[in-house]
């Protein structure tokens, strides 16, 4: 078995693999949640999970970068003394989507560097990702725009095609290879018919998307900051700064850091996520606040989703077509990623060479 | 792998008010192999933590090319900076860093060096003014230029007092608001450029400061002919982590932690937003 081989089996099958790996790991996956909403979160057994679902309104990254993470803890003392908090605990994602994977992806490259950041490598070096490719979008998704879906050539360790009763799997890491090594039986190459099968389905997903987010235009005019001053202020002025936008995107990963005494000599110091969208984000102790107006921080959001400069730092632009934007954003319609693409084309000063036309 | 969040920690060797709000802290590291291997440019800052209140950014002030403590100066405006306030000679904070980029140091040896600071940006200078004063040979013409708001908002005096009396410098100071035992020059920093003679062909010129103050001085120093990449500024942002991850001093595609906090004015020219 290898990395790149395709196999098909029982559906079953798999989720009990899955279910004899649940003592050394936790088990994480998609359940029916009230209203017909669909949460991901550890379960005892796969029977808990709910295969009748497109995508968590959530993004994923709290499995890897959680709401609030404990960095250290300090015991105040005439010499204090800390312990560093790295939770390095197993955990196995089922059934996540290929937009988040490729969120994952971007993590991967942000997070190391010069500078790595062990907390987030801790996790990411005991989680396996299993992924499900997507057969049908929601009215949200547009990952074709993006390259986030609906299935994956590479980024996960196993990618999963569900075929009704039987799932084609890719294997995509040595951490794949071993989980698929403890299928004892059932597990066959996937045939020519199975690989066209799956084409035909991602083909019909392909075809379903609804929202564009053609960004290629809105990455020029940013890069060459052809967008009208006014637009932002129009956009500015539109949005609530309530951070929905950050908080829900697979891309984003801005943080705080603070302290918080447990006690009256002892606490911990503790990352949660922030938002650059909030009006505090980057004021000074001396009060001086650099994007003190909604307008400039919208400005700095998609200039730091579609600049050319940031397509070259990361080897990617900071959306993966999950949608979610849409979802969440209070301006309805109006500042998710789509609609500002599109008001970025059609409202951003033409280009030198075309004014004259 | 290292843990980029532990602090080291660091003993308070000397505590020294230098005006009513600011206060000047020698420390050293705890542990003395870290101690030794400490090692700075100018320019650089580090990540100083008070458990239970936090942890902020503070440029380092004292002398790279001297080993075995350090020193930062703090003014009081937040929490962290507060409770450091409160700190005496004995009690120990948590240090990470060294971290951004520093002055060039050797790269401009052999030129003629002009430092013009306001406030609490003579500081971060200090650790470039110091190392020059070392190697005072490798450098040409020295100027350096100090604005303040008041005479006591002055960092720095007994240092001041000592630069003014030398003659391998050129020390020129100003205050907003003079006080009866003032005599000196009044007005923004920029007022003192007519007094001074510079090459601007054969000069790096070095500012910290307020964002407002910087703005001027590097008009200034254009109109004087400076070019683009012999004006070497520093930027302020809120910093948390240090390292380029939590995204608080993001400005375009730079991070001021990691890529900064010096500039020169040919790289931050096209940012975009200043």
């Amino acid at each position: 078995m290898k990395v790149g081989q395709k196999y098909v089996l029982d559906k079953q099958a798999f989720l009990a693999v899955l279910d004899s790996l649940r003592r050394g790991a936790k088990l994480i996956g998609p359940t029916a949640g009230p209203d017909g909403d669909v949460i991901f979160r550890e379960v005892e057994s796969t029977s808990e999970f709910t295969h009748d679902y497109v995508n968590e309104f959530d993004p994923i990254k709290r499995f890897f970068i959680p709401h609030r993470q404990d960095l250290f803890r300090f015991q105040l003392d005439k010499m204090p003394k800390f312990e560093p908090l790295v939770d390095t605990s197993p955990q196995i994602l089922f059934g996540i989507r290929s937009c988040d994977v490729k969120g994952i992806l971007h993590w991967d490259k942000f997070f190391t560097g010069v500078y790595a950041d062990n907390y987030y490598l801790a996790k990411r070096a005991n989680t396996t990702i299993i992924s499900v490719a997507c057969n049908r979008p929601l009215d949200t998704c547009f990952c074709i725009c993006c390259d986030g879906g609906p299935w994956l050539e590479s980024g996960f360790d196993l990618q999963l095609s569900d075929f009704g009763d039987r799932y084609l799997i890719d294997v995509g890491s040595a951490k794949g290879v071993a989980l698929l090594a403890k299928v004892k039986k059932g597990l066959v190459a996937a045939t020519r018919q199975d690989l066209e099968h799956r084409k035909e389905l991602m083909a019909t997903c392909d075809s379903q998307m609804v929202p564009t987010a053609y960004v290629a235009k809105a990455i020029i005019q940013i890069t060459n900051r052809r967008v009208r001053e006014e637009l932002w202020d129009e956009m500015g002025y539109e949005c609530f700064s309530c951070g929905g936008c950050t908080h829900v995107c697979p891309v984003c990963t801005c943080y705080d850091v603070a302290d918080y005494m447990e006690t009256p000599t002892s606490g911990v110091r503790f990352r949660c996520w922030d938002s650059c969208q909030y009006s505090g984000f980057t004021r000074e102790a001396s009060g001086h606040n650099p994007r003190e107006k909604a307008k400039e921080r919208i400005k700095r959001r998609f200039y730091h989703k579609l600049s050319y400069a940031y397509v070259k730092l990361d080897g990617h632009h900071g959306c993966v077509g999950c949608g979610r934007c849409i979802t969440v954003c209070e301006a309805i319609g109006m500042l998710d990623l789509p609609a500002v693409v599109k008001r970025l084309r059609r409202e951003g000063q033409p280009a030198p060479e075309e004014q004259g036309a | 792998m290292d843990n980029l969040y532990l602090p080291q920690l660091a003993v308070i060797d000397q505590i020294v008010d230098e005006t009513p709000d600011t206060k000047t802290f020698t420390l050293h590291f705890l542990d003395q192999k870290h101690n030794k291997a400490f090692a700075f440019k100018p320019g650089q800052f580090v990540e100083v933590s008070v458990f239970g209140k936090g942890e902020a950014p503070f440029g380092l002030c004292s002398n790279p090319l001297r080993k075995g403590n350090f020193r930062i100066t703090v003014r009081a405006t937040g929490t962290v900076t507060n409770a450091m306030h409160q700190a005496k000679v004995g009690d120990v904070f948590g240090v990470r860093g060294p971290f951004g980029n520093g002055f060039p140091f050797e790269e401009v040896m052999g030129y003629d060096i002009l430092i013009v600071a306001g406030g609490i940006g003579l500081p971060p200078l200090r650790s470039l003014i110091e190392p020059i004063f070392d190697k005072r040979k490798k450098f040409g013409n020295f100027i350096i230029l100090y604005g303040a708001r008041t005479p006591s908002d002055r960092v720095y005096k007994d240092a001041l007092a000592e630069w003014a009396a030398r003659d391998d410098v050129q020390l020129l100071q100003t205050v907003d608001r003079g006080d009866e035992s003032w005599t000196g020059n009044v007005g923004v920093v920029t007022t003192l450029f007519e007094k001074i003679k510079v090459d601007p062909q054969r000069t790096f010129a070095f500012t910290c400061g307020p964002p407002i103050m910087i703005r001027f001085v590097i008009q200034d120093l254009l109109a004087m002919g400076f070019a683009d990449d012999h004006i070497i500024s520093t930027l302020e942002r809120y910093m948390k982590c240090g390292v380029g991850k939590c995204g608080h001093c993001a400005i375009g595609h730079k991070y001021i932690c990691v890529d900064g906090p010096v500039f020169s004015w040919q790289q931050i020219k096209v940012l975009p937003e200043r």
